[in-house]
């Protein structure tokens, strides 16, 4: 760590020392803290090493748990994509904007493109991978193919989580209703109408578990 | 985007602490904004604060104030039965705003802080004085359809994109914020600033400070009669081009107290005082709404594309009076 | 040409065939390939529109944590294929026309500077960051009126003007209408990002995963490029996640890609960002257009005349028809037509859905509105008073038009005849209400393709064909073809595409595919037949092709015989069938002219006070031949209504001409339509097939789902409001205003 300069341009202008006491004095003030991870600590070379330090993260993902460590900036789409290879949660705008990477965090639908991993210490995640048990569609997987509610289908995913919870959270009692719940999700092929219809039959089946 | 330290403190106490002693450091909930100005290299903290494990979610009402914890969700706070039934316009106002996903994760505090969208200030290649003190306002004489009508600077004619501080402005909630000082409460009209010379500025906070909740007071009839107007480009998930927060206290065809608060015009949720105390004691007429609206509207100026909003604006005030008295 | 079947048979509704890979996140689209030691790529872009780079310091990011190399213009490989074709008309050579990193000069605002390769995306995405260049600025060429005011229009065949009959006829005519029209620049955006990932495999072979619309011209592209044998780029495209146009052609950041894969020894994957999906692969060029149109007091046009300005870049002519519509739709003696395109500070256009055609109805077909006003006559009886019998440009028959019964159906579907003719006559709890119609019409083509055909032992019929699928359903419509043709069922039947190791298919756009793979899929069934026919040669003697019957996987013959497919193989100990099929044009088809067309019916409501306009009932007609797969196809001309809607009421690329510069290039500023936005579209087929173009009789669809709609949508606030407006799109401060 001593190879460094001051003005070493990886750590945002802050000389590398600084960060690290930086970081220190951080973690004693912490009621709760991480353990960090310091790669620079075990003498790696900063080159292609773990530089930064990175978080310990205990998360559920499909019902299978995982212990891993990442960066600080790694958000949960590209830790689910990137690290973890459930390339079915989509990226279509990685700003909030379309609802592609949409998966749920303790049953809750949330953009995984806005969701920072290391936020998610503890927490269960569902992905579209984890909602058909084994070759048994989930009802709304069922209707989407049936209404045929996509086309490319790179926005299926998100749609079908976003359907789930909509069902859920008791947001589908009528087209109208559904429309509104559902425009967090863009579909550019413009399923929309039968994406409608798979929702509004699913719901009023009784809905899903 | 920039790598940075993060940290989880477990007390209220502890993320002052901890923001207090660092000037690159933000506290970070949600994320929802705050996420999204990092991926565009917009801010660049070194240091994230997440204070998502803080006790600061409560929703409760005591005696004829509800209190709002700054951590409950915007969803939840929708949803809650306490908001709907006291606060419905507040409920309204939370679910025009950005989407179902997002607001399972934006929550009070950080929809407050929300930033501006204005496109000058989102792209770094491009002049802006919030972003970058100095650099001009790009929108001045760029492409402002977005941008505000009322009490904007050279500096800055940003809005604040915020739907919920519509409402909350129009309710005479209070914010309370908590610092190494200790814990103080703001109006909620004073907690957003006008650009001025200092646009990088959006609000009252000082260094240090949490906003911990916000407190509403109740008024049944002011429930009664609640409507939240949002008008933008497409049906759901956009910004507002206008919108407009009204609350009325009816006897009858009268209006014994109006609250009204317009967005989408200014760098803060817009108060419309001079139109409520025109309408106080008046009778529910079109032609009175009309007059309330060209009043509230009287200073407004336009800078090209959104000159719009200079008829938009009242138009849309005369039409959510009109739904809500039904005349 | 044989009709292979008997056409007047609709062909039975089935779900979508990879519908289970997408319902289940299962379905692999191009940046979701795992390689062994892949590494990332991400571009920078410049923050000028015109001039040159004249420093650019990558020290900072080179040095950053995980970064394996910075690519500019000072240190790229030479591409090869970069060195020829200079003329900027030619374009769509090596790669593409813009020639990456290969000088240091910049033609439009956001042009790749840079491309940063790290291990981990994170890190390529930082050290992108860092890159800090300096230019000599040139002033910004990017505003089309000022263009028109101060500028030349290129000059060429393309461009001009064009005179059918008398040129100035409608000056004279007792009836005039007259109007200048805005299209702002629309951008595809489909909700896969664009993306490559490329691995060399030795020195002359390279393997690219590709969003593309084409396998075959992205594999010749990278091989141009490359000076690469074409059978040494292997292309897969299993999965593309929707286009639109935008994948029709192989950018210039693919090229990026393969070139810093070969620097690097690493595969690498590079994946647009969504604002760079605005710069980097083209866009709808903004059009300013003017339609004259004179008719006679009983609505017959005597005379039009439409001139049309666009956009292009200033390093490729880009060219589309946008007056094509305006030439053929209605019978018309008298008219004249020049289409202008100016070179500008942009990155070059292309082909968005319904290319220039859906641009250029929307002055035409809102003429049309007007001049119905004008003549107090209903807009779908005067289109009809103007009925092209025969082609207006050549005098040809069409091989199959059944656009009078498209307006019936449609008109009926949609309850057409509850529209109070009067504008602003109709309300709606205090909403005014509008009615409007419009039709589109697009070219039917048919063109080469080649398939691999294998039918197994186990009663599995697999076709492979080097075409992708962006959406539209290819794969369901070959299946159901060739289910149909053979008897099978349709989960015996395996379609394969998106591998350019596969025979050569066309490339999916202006709406032919199945047009043309399907023809080459029907025959190759029939080639099928044939052999299978051969096979019982051995047991009974000469049997015709005609006397057999193929249908539940079993030949039944005129004698009451009859042989599973399975057990003639057997029975010849053949293990499979195997054949390859290839089709190409109907030479048939030069006596006639042949398209597709459609009819568009909106109800909108409009906020007297807000300005705000809501659709709220579509119906979309269409004459596209013989429907092959109904569920698909219906959805496809519902997702054109989709797409019509943003077009008409939100979509509009803002450029700040001051800079050039983007002002929008994200989701949340550059609208397009949310569920919210859309109501249930209904959809009604004319389903007759097309007897010449091609064995099955279907016609194209995907881009007259689109075509006209804007224009029923105008017309429709018109009759709501009384307000003509002629600039998209519809947003309610020009409603208001």
């Amino acid at each position: 760590m001593n190879s460094h300069t001051e003005n070493d341009p990886c750590c945002g202008g802050q000389s590398r020392r600084s960060f690290l006491k930086r970081s220190t004095a951080t973690a004693a003030i912490l009621a709760a803290p991480p353990v960090l991870v310091r790669a620079a600590e075990k003498k790696l070379d900063e080159q292609g090493a773990e530089y930064f330090e990175k978080l310990p993260l205990k998360i559920e993902v499909n019902g299978k748990p995982f212990s891993l460590s990442v960066e600080p900036r790694v958000t949960l789409l590209d830790l689910l994509r990137e690290q973890l290879h459930l390339t079915g949660t989509k990226k279509g705008c990685d700003y909030g904007q379309c609802g592609a990477c949409t998966v749920h965090v303790d049953g809750q639908r949330v953009l995984s493109c806005l969701s920072l991993a290391g936020m998610q210490d503890g927490k269960k995640i569902t992905t579209i991978e984890g909602l058909a048990s084994g070759d048994d569609l989930h009802p709304l997987q069922e209707a989407f193919i049936r209404h045929d509610g996509f086309q490319c289908g790179y926005c299926t995913p998100g749609q079908i989580m976003s359907a789930v919870a909509c069902i859920k959270e008791g947001h589908a009692g009528s087209d109208a209703e559904i429309r509104e719940y559902m425009s967090g999700n863009i579909c550019r092929c413009g399923a929309y109408p039968n994406i409608v219809d798979a929702i509004r039959e699913v719901a009023q089946k009784g809905g899903v578990k | 985007m920039i790598n940075f330290d993060y940290s989880k403190p477990a007390t209220v106490g502890a993320a002052i602490t901890a923001l207090s002693k660092d000037t690159k450091a933000k506290f970070i909930a949600g994320g929802t904004n705050l996420v999204d100005l990092m991926k565009r290299g917009v801010t660049t903290p070194e240091k994230l604060i997440d204070i998502t494990g803080l006790p600061l979610k409560g929703i409760e009402q005591s005696g004829t104030v509800v209190r709002i914890g700054a951590l409950a969700l915007n969803s939840e706070v929708a949803e809650n039965d306490i908001v709907k039934k006291q606060l419905p316009l507040l409920s309204q106002a939370l679910k025009a705003g950005a989407s179902a996903q997002i607001r399972n994760m934006a929550t009070v505090g950080g929809n407050m802080l929300q930033r501006t969208r204005c496109g000058y200030f989102y792209d770094t290649a491009m002049p802006c004085n919030k972003r970058e003190p100095g650099t001009g306002c790009g929108a001045l004489q760029g492409y402002n359809r977005m941008h505000a009508i009322l009490g904007a600077s050279d500096s800055c004619i940003a809005v604040h994109p915020s739907d919920m501080c519509v409402a909350l402005a129009a309710l005479d909630a209070t914010v309370v914020v908590q610092g190494p000082g200790g814990t103080r409460k703001l109006p909620f009209l004073d907690f957003h600033r006008l650009p001025g010379n200092t646009p990088e500025k959006d609000n009252n906070l000082q260094r240090g400070e949490l906003i911990t909740g916000v407190e509403v007071p109740v008024n049944p009839s002011l429930a009664q009669h609640s409507l939240y107007t949002k008008i933008r480009d497409r049906a759901s998930y956009a910004f507002a081009l206008v919108s407009v927060a009204a609350a009325l206290d009816m006897k009858g065809k009268t209006i014994r107290q109006a609250r009204l608060a317009m967005g989408g015009v200014a760098h803060k949720p817009w108060r419309l005082t001079i139109a409520e105390n025109f309408l106080q004691g008046k009778e529910a007429t079109v032609a009175n709404f009309q007059q309330a609206a060209s009043l509230a509207l009287k200073e407004a100026k336009g800078y090209g594309y959104n000159n719009f909003k200079l008829t938009l604006g009242p138009n849309t005030l005369v039409q959510t009076l009109k739904t809500l008295t039904g005349v | 040409m044989d009709n292979f079947f008997d056409l007047n048979i609709p062909f039975a509704e089935i779900d979508r065939v990879d519908g289970k890979a997408k319902v289940t996140g299962k379905a692999d689209y191009v940046a979701e390939h795992d390689l062994p030691n892949l590494t990332y790529g991400v571009l920078v872009g410049s923050t000028i529109a015109n001039g040159t780079v004249t420093a650019i310091d990558t020290k900072s990011a080179e040095r950053a944590p995980g970064v394996l190399a910075v690519i500019t213009h000072l240190n790229a490989p030479k591409v090869p294929g970069y060195e020829e074709g200079e003329n900027p008309a030619k374009g769509r050579t090596g790669g593409g026309g813009l020639k990456i990193f290969n000088d240091n000069r910049i033609r439009f605002n956001g042009q790749p500077i840079a491309l940063v390769v790290a291990d981990t995306f994170e890190r390529a995405t930082y050290a992108a960051s860092l890159i800090k260049a300096q230019y000599n600025k040139e002033a910004p060429h990017t505003s089309l009126a000022d263009a028109i005011k101060n500028d030349k229009p290129i000059e060429g065949d393309n461009y001009k003007e064009a005179v059918r009959g008398e040129k100035d006829a409608w000056k004279t005519a007792p009836v005039k209408v007259e109007g200048t029209y805005i299209m702002p620049i629309q951008v595809h955006n489909p909700m896969e990002l664009h993306a490559t990932i490329a691995r060399w495999d030795g020195d002359d072979k390279v393997t690219v995963w590709e969003k593309t619309q084409g396998v075959v011209s992205t594999q010749q592209s990278i091989a141009n490029a490359f000076k690469l044998e074409q059978k040494n780029v292997q292309v897969y495209a299993p999965y593309v996640g929707g286009g639109f146009g935008s994948a029709l052609r192989t950018w210039p950041h693919a090229i990026a890609a393969v070139m810093a894969a070969k620097k690097l020894g690493r595969p690498v994957k590079l994946v647009l960002t969504r604002p760079q999906m605005f710069m980097l692969v083209g866009y709808r060029p903004e059009a300013i257009q003017h339609i004259s149109i004179g008719a006679t007091p009983d609505g017959k046009i005597v005379g039009m005349r439409h001139d049309a300005y666009a956009v292009t870049s200033n390093y490729e002519n880009f060219n589309e028809g946008l007056v094509a519509q305006t030439k053929q739709l209605y019978a018309c003696a008298n008219l004249a037509t020049k289409y202008n395109i100016y070179p500008m500070n942009l990155s070059t256009p292309t082909w968005m859905r319904g290319p220039g055609e859906a641009t250029g109805s929307f002055p035409l077909e809102c003429a049309l509105d007007e001049l119905s006003y004008a003549l107090n006559l209903d807009p779908i009886e005067l289109r009809k008073r103007n009925y092209a019998e025969t082609d207006p440009e050549n005098g040809k028959p069409y091989s199959s038009k059944f656009l009078r019964e498209a307006y019936d159906l449609g008109a009926e579907k949609f309850g057409w005849k509850g529209r109070k003719p009067q504008p602003r006559s109709m309300e709606e709890d205090g909403w005014l209400v509008g009615y409007g119609m419009s039709s589109g019409m697009f070219g039917a083509f048919r063109g080469e393709g080649r398939v691999r055909l294998k039918f197994s032992g186990d009663g599995m019929l697999t076709i492979q064909s080097a075409v992708s699928d962006s959406g539209p359903g290819t794969a369901t419509a070959m299946t159901r073809i060739a289910s149909d043709a053979m008897g099978l069922p349709v989960n015996k039947v395996n379609f394969e595409l998106g591998n350019s190791a596969f025979p050569p298919g066309p490339t999916q756009g202006g709406s032919s595919t199945t047009s043309t793979l399907g023809t080459t899929v029907s025959m190759a069934c029939d080639s099928l037949k044939k052999k299978l026919v051969e096979l019982l040669k051995t047991q009974e003697s000469e049997i015709a092709l005609a006397d057999v019957q193929f249908a539940q996987g079993e030949m039944r013959l005129k004698n009451g015989k009859s042989i599973s497919y399975t057990d003639a193989l057997k029975a010849a100990n053949l293990p499979s069938i195997e054949l390859t099929e290839s089709s190409g044009r109907n030479p048939e088809m030069q006596k006639y002219s042949a398209y597709s067309y459609s009819v568009h019916f909106v109800r909108v409501k409009v906020h007297p006070l807000t300005g705000v306009v809501r659709i709220d009932k579509v119906v979309s007609a269409g004459d596209a031949g013989r429907i092959i797969s109904e569920k698909t196809a219906a959805s496809q001309m519902k997702g054109g209504a989709v797409g019509g809607i943003g077009g008409a009421l939100m979509e509009e690329g803002v450029i700040d001409h001051r800079y050039g510069r983007w002002v929008n290039n994200n989701f949340a500023d550059y609208h397009v339509p949310v569920h919210a936005d859309v109501p249930d579209v209904e959809v009604v087929f004319v389903n007759k097939p097309d007897p010449v173009l091609n064995p099955n009789g279907s016609k194209g669809m995907g881009e007259i789902a689109l075509i006209g709609f804007a224009a029923a949508v105008a017309n429709a606030v018109y009759h709501a409001t009384g307000k003509r407006i002629r600039e998209l799109p519809i947003t309610p401060d020009k409603v208001l205003l």
